[in-house]
């Protein structure tokens, strides 16, 4: 009987358990207050919507950390077509073309009119597509380096102007300390390369008057910008190492990476893995492949959507204009995100701050920062970044590591891209376009 | 026996030293497969102590001065995520343990013990379940438990995990070994009920089996990353495995939270290194290789 | 009753071919054990069952645009054999089936081996601290999968592994672990690592079972500990190894987490690199579980060939052993 009394017991459990575990969150009380779940995984979005909640009693959201972009994206897809999905999202800009395509995102041109004229054009664009607006934009990157002053100091060097400029400058330095190198470029930088082969004139994507896309992936611009970078990396200039792996951090931790471009978020990504290097780093404009010209492009940026099977757009729509485009919004994502506000007026206020922890002995770092910002061009992202993506990556990879040429990676990532445009229904020229 | 020994040790020399080599090779391969084994969890515990600038610039093999204070940032991330996830893996892993260890008896059970129609089919189904891969199935029960509005909750998570083939296996093979027959048919003719034969006879007879089935389980299940991942999407709801992933996986915008993952990886080994020496002698994994006789 | 009276009455019983009393309930158990399976065969078909038929169904159709404008939107479409034909065209999907045998007949007939000479050496005379070093290689199974790929990340890399850290010492540079020549052997290392434990408890509690007077009768013979290891020992143990080579061939072909947690690390490990990976990669990432359902389905049949034959082959081997 014992053993009756352990097998109840045990029954209990487990219907205990499944009563307690079959609990969700849901939807809107009688009181008329709505509940809007919102998935991102921004450092800070949390206290972002605990303010929200703070000041409106008639919306609350609650705050999901769904994993990084590219992780939180795919499980949005799965949650719509599963009837899961949250109302509102944080999504990648260059994902986000490809969600519209997948059906995710809602149309809120007519909610968000008035919050228009607080973008650039160029931050804007990022999230219309033929007139329809899909997003609001959240944060952005203008491309800048961030480079090691000091040891640039050490050689008698200042920032480079041009990306010639940056290899000679990464020659100079190779030739007296032979350990040091100028940067990591990693094989998955697909958006990056992107965005410097459009720095030099060559759209991957664009869309035609006709409404068709060209893609030019291949193109003679993105070609030579491949190899440039591939002999850099043959001078042992560069490493290619993946992005914040142990290598990469401990290259940051000592010394031995002397600068990184990217984009404006960059410093607290630094400091957060290299905090005793904090002091030691600036930023300056990003090289330019032509010295007169300097047009840069965004890297990364991201924007939050609303999700089309959401039940109260409205109200969504309400909390995804206050975060992205209210001052008190873009306070918080300057402040406790790290990011750099879309909005404008976010922009203006931040040219106020001091400086990010890693560089607090240049003052003049926001304003440098807008200054960039009104030469910078959005890059148009194509409906299928997912399949650029894993191309370019895995045709890099094979390059790095057989040592064959880095062009060679962008013929392979065209060729993927175009098929599964084309399979997928889309009508796509190729070529310059 | 001891004629026997007497005559091996009444050969002089050689004998004794084959005797000694007999004990210093063998311990010595099973010392250096202790050492391989545990090295990188020594290792684990070793960087936990490492404070995050410490972390990629000194040796690896020498401890660091940020034990405490990553143990501070473990259980302060998130407002005191990793709790939860700890709390959560124990559910997940404590409760379909046992679900899964009921089921699994009922039906080993019946396997064993029963000639009914279909029961060929249905093990052989049951083993060639174990063909499919996870993640193939993985988005069909994704929909599926959607359908039901139970995607996301912890039940997704644990429902799945209850069928387990192989603890069928198990108890199929126990009830075969440890339960006879005509004890059966002796309290059928009793007029015993079949409820009433399970419960008194066949369980306790079915207990060490049962024990291990839980014990494997509660293992499997405590290490599942993939169907967690698949069905979760909130922080708050995920086991240990997918917790640590998220800290080390934050995308290319953020770092990897690589101390307060390996921290957390450290605390959430021990309570399974915990389980794996002290309950040792309740894993009866004769039964694993016992069945395949039958 | 006592157990004897209720014996011979069944006996008798059964001699005169039942009576109509006990076919009567005979009858009425015959749904006792489908109400002991039901729990079990419920989520069965809920779980395994009706999730293979949906994802069978669906590697029969994809997604394709309709609608005009620069971003139509996606629907589904039936096109039959098509995701299936793209399967096996997917170079870099045939390719994988490639890297895992290579990885295969490094990891399994390893892990086997190594765990039945630990197993082997447990159960012989003589060798010392037996139970330390038996829990010992036994810890590995209780570590996440997550966990050991972290840690053995740490041991790969040049520059935070200690091995390199010798080798540099000595003058030999770093351990190319993850360089593709190198991966295939850091890879199995870690499915070893994992893996010899577990299988060596279950070939070792075999050995236990092995009744004294055999192993007593071949020392009688004459026969040293190595000739009884491998003339009486392993033969008798041969199902449990047989048990134990399937499950790992099982989850070689299944390879997936491994090369997933060590990929942010190196630039060797593409998406593609297992075949299960493309799988994921088509059913997630790319959002196009048709694709990935095909690409499964001929995988599992793969599975099942080579389960099955290694079972026969196992079986002829055996049966020539007997003969």
């Amino acid at each position: 009987m014992r053993h009756t009394k352990v097998l109840t017991a045990a029954i209990a459990v487990v219907l205990g358990a499944i009563g307690i575990t079959g609990c969700s969150s849901s939807g809107s009380s009688a009181t008329g207050k709505v509940t809007l779940n919102y998935w991102a995984w921004a450092p800070g979005s949390a206290q972002e919507v605990a303010d929200f909640n703070k000041t409106h009693t008639d919306i609350q959201v609650n705050y999901t950390n769904a994993g990084g972009g590219p992780q939180s994206s795919a499980k949005l897809l799965t949650a719509t077509r599963a009837g899961n999905a949250p109302d509102l999202s944080l999504v990648e800009n260059t994902s986000l073309p490809r969600m519209v395509v997948a059906g995710a995102p809602l149309d809120i041109t007519k909610y968000v009119k008035d919050v228009k004229n607080n973008f650039s054009q160029g931050s804007w664009s990022q999230t219309t597509f033929s007139g329809q607006t899909f997003g609001i934009p959240q944060d952005v990157g203008p491309m800048a380096l961030l480079y090691r002053k000091d040891v640039f100091a050490k050689y008698g060097l200042s920032a480079p102007k041009t990306w010639q400029d940056w290899r000679n400058d990464a020659a100079t330095i190779k030739a007296k300390d032979p350990k040091l190198i100028m940067a990591s470029l990693s094989t998955d930088g697909w958006g990056w390369y992107a965005a410097v082969a459009a720095q030099a004139g060559d759209n991957w994507w664009t869309v035609k008057k006709d409404g068709s896309w060209n893609v030019n992936i291949d193109g003679k611009g993105s070609r030579d910008v491949m190899s440039f970078f591939e002999g850099m990396y043959n001078e042992h200039l560069i490493a290619a190492d993946p992005i914040l792996s142990p290598t990469y951090n401990q290259q940051l931790n000592d010394g031995t990476m002397l600068s990184w471009p990217s984009a404006v978020w960059a410093p607290g990504v630094i400091e957060g893995v290299a905090p005793s290097t904090n002091g030691k780093w600036a930023l300056a404009p990003l090289p330019r492949w032509n010295a007169d010209d300097p047009t840069v492009s965004f890297q990364g940026g991201s924007s939050v959507i609303v999700v089309k099977t959401t039940k109260h757009p409205e109200q969504a729509a309400e909390f995804a204009k206050w975060l992205n485009a209210s001052a008190t919004g873009a306070n918080l994502i300057l402040n406790v995100q790290n990011g750099y506000p879309a909005a404008l007026s976010g922009q203006q206020a931040a040219a106020q701050q001091k400086p990010p922890a890693l560089m607090p002995q240049q003052t003049d770092y926001y304003s440098i920062v807008q200054q960039i910002d009104k030469h910078t061009s959005a890059v148009t992202w194509g409906p299928d970044t997912d399949i650029a993506a894993s191309a370019f990556t895995d045709a890099m990879n094979a390059a790095v590591q057989n040592h064959t040429s880095w062009a060679g990676a962008l013929t392979a990532t065209q060729k993927a891209v175009v098929a599964d445009m084309k399979k997928q229904g889309f009508k796509v020229t190729e070529g310059q376009g | 026996m001891s004629a026997i020994t007497t005559r091996r040790s009444s050969t002089t020399g050689r004998s004794h030293l084959q005797t000694d080599r007999a004990k210093v090779l063998p311990t010595l391969i099973l010392l250096i497969g202790a050492f391989y084994c545990l090295i990188p969890v020594a290792w684990v515990f070793i960087a936990a102590t490492k404070a995050p600038a410490e972390l990629f610039s000194s040796f690896t093999l020498s401890p660091g001065s940020g034990l405490v204070a990553n143990l501070r940032s473990l259980f302060t991330y998130g407002g005191g995520t990793y709790g939860l996830w700890a709390a959560n893996s124990l559910l997940y892993a404590g409760v379909g343990g046992i679900a899964s260890t009921l089921v699994s008896t009922a039906a080993g059970y019946a396997l064993a013990k029963f000639q009914f129609a279909g029961s060929r089919i249905f093990f052989g189904a049951l083993l060639a379940g174990l063909l499919i891969p996870g993640i193939t199935l993985a988005i069909p029960q994704y929909m599926l438990l959607s359908d039901l509005h139970l995607a996301g909750t912890r039940l997704s998570v644990l429902l799945p995990c209850i069928i387990s083939p192989f603890g069928i296996y198990l108890c199929r093979v126990q009830a075969n070994g440890a339960i006879a027959q005509e004890a059966l048919e002796a309290a059928r003719i009793d007029g015993a009920s079949e409820w009433r034969i399970f419960r008194s006879i066949a369980l306790p007879l079915m207990v060490p089996g049962m024990v291990t089935v839980f014990l494997l389980q509660f293992v499997g299940i405590w290490n599942n990353f993939l169907l967690p991942y698949i069905m979760l999407s909130d922080q708050r709801t995920f086991p240990l495995t997918v917790g640590l992933s998220q800290l080390l996986n934050q995308g290319s915008a953020s770092p990897a939270l690589y101390s307060v993952a390996l921290i957390g990886a450290a605390v959430a080994i021990l309570p399974l290194i915990a389980l794996v020496l002290f309950l040792q002698r309740f894993w009866r994994l004769d039964l694993i290789s016992g069945g395949v006789k039958g | 009753m006592t157990q004897a009276t209720v014996a011979s009455e069944a006996t008798r019983e059964g001699a005169r071919g039942g009576t109509g009393m006990v076919r009567r309930r005979r009858r009425r158990r015959t749904i006792a054990p489908y109400l002991f399976s039901a729990p079990a065969i419920l989520l069965y078909l809920g779980f395994t069952v009706i999730p293979v038929i949906y994802a069978l169904q669906s590697s029969f159709f994809a997604q394709r645009l309709t609608g005009g404008g620069v971003l139509g939107i996606k629907r589904t479409v039936f096109v039959g054999w098509g995701n299936y034909l793209g399967v096996f065209q997917d170079a870099s999907f045939l390719s994988g089936f490639g890297r895992l045998a290579i990885y295969g007949i490094i990891a399994v007939p390893l892990t086997l081996g190594l765990a039945l000479l630990f197993a082997l050496l447990l159960d012989a005379p003589g060798a010392r601290i037996r139970g330390f070093s038996r829990t010992m290689i036994f810890i590995p199974y209780a570590v996440p999968g997550v966990v050991a790929a972290l840690m053995w990340g740490f041991m790969y890399l040049p520059s935070t592994s200690p091995f390199s850290y010798v080798t540099r010492q000595l003058g030999l540079g770093s351990i190319p672990f993850l360089e593709p020549h190198g991966l295939f052997g850091a890879l199995a290392n870690i499915s070893i690592w994992g893996g010899v434990g577990f299988n060596m408890l279950i070939i070792y509690t075999s050995l236990q079972s092995i009744p004294d007077e055999l192993i007593e009768a071949a020392r009688l013979d004459g026969a040293n500990e190595v000739q009884i290891a491998l003339r009486v020992k392993v033969p008798l143990v041969g199902p449990a190894l047989v048990l134990t080579s399937i499950f790992g061939l099982l989850g070689a072909l299944q390879l997936y987490g491994e090369p997933t947690m060590l990929k942010p690390l190196t630039n060797s490990i593409s998406d593609t690199w297992a075949p299960l990976m493309t799988i994921y990669r088509d059913a997630f990432t790319l959002d196009n579980l048709p694709a990935a359902a095909a690409a499964s389905m001929v995988l599992a049949v793969g599975t099942a060939v080579v389960s099955l034959a290694v079972l026969a082959i196992v079986r002829a081997l055996t049966r020539r052993n007997n003969a």
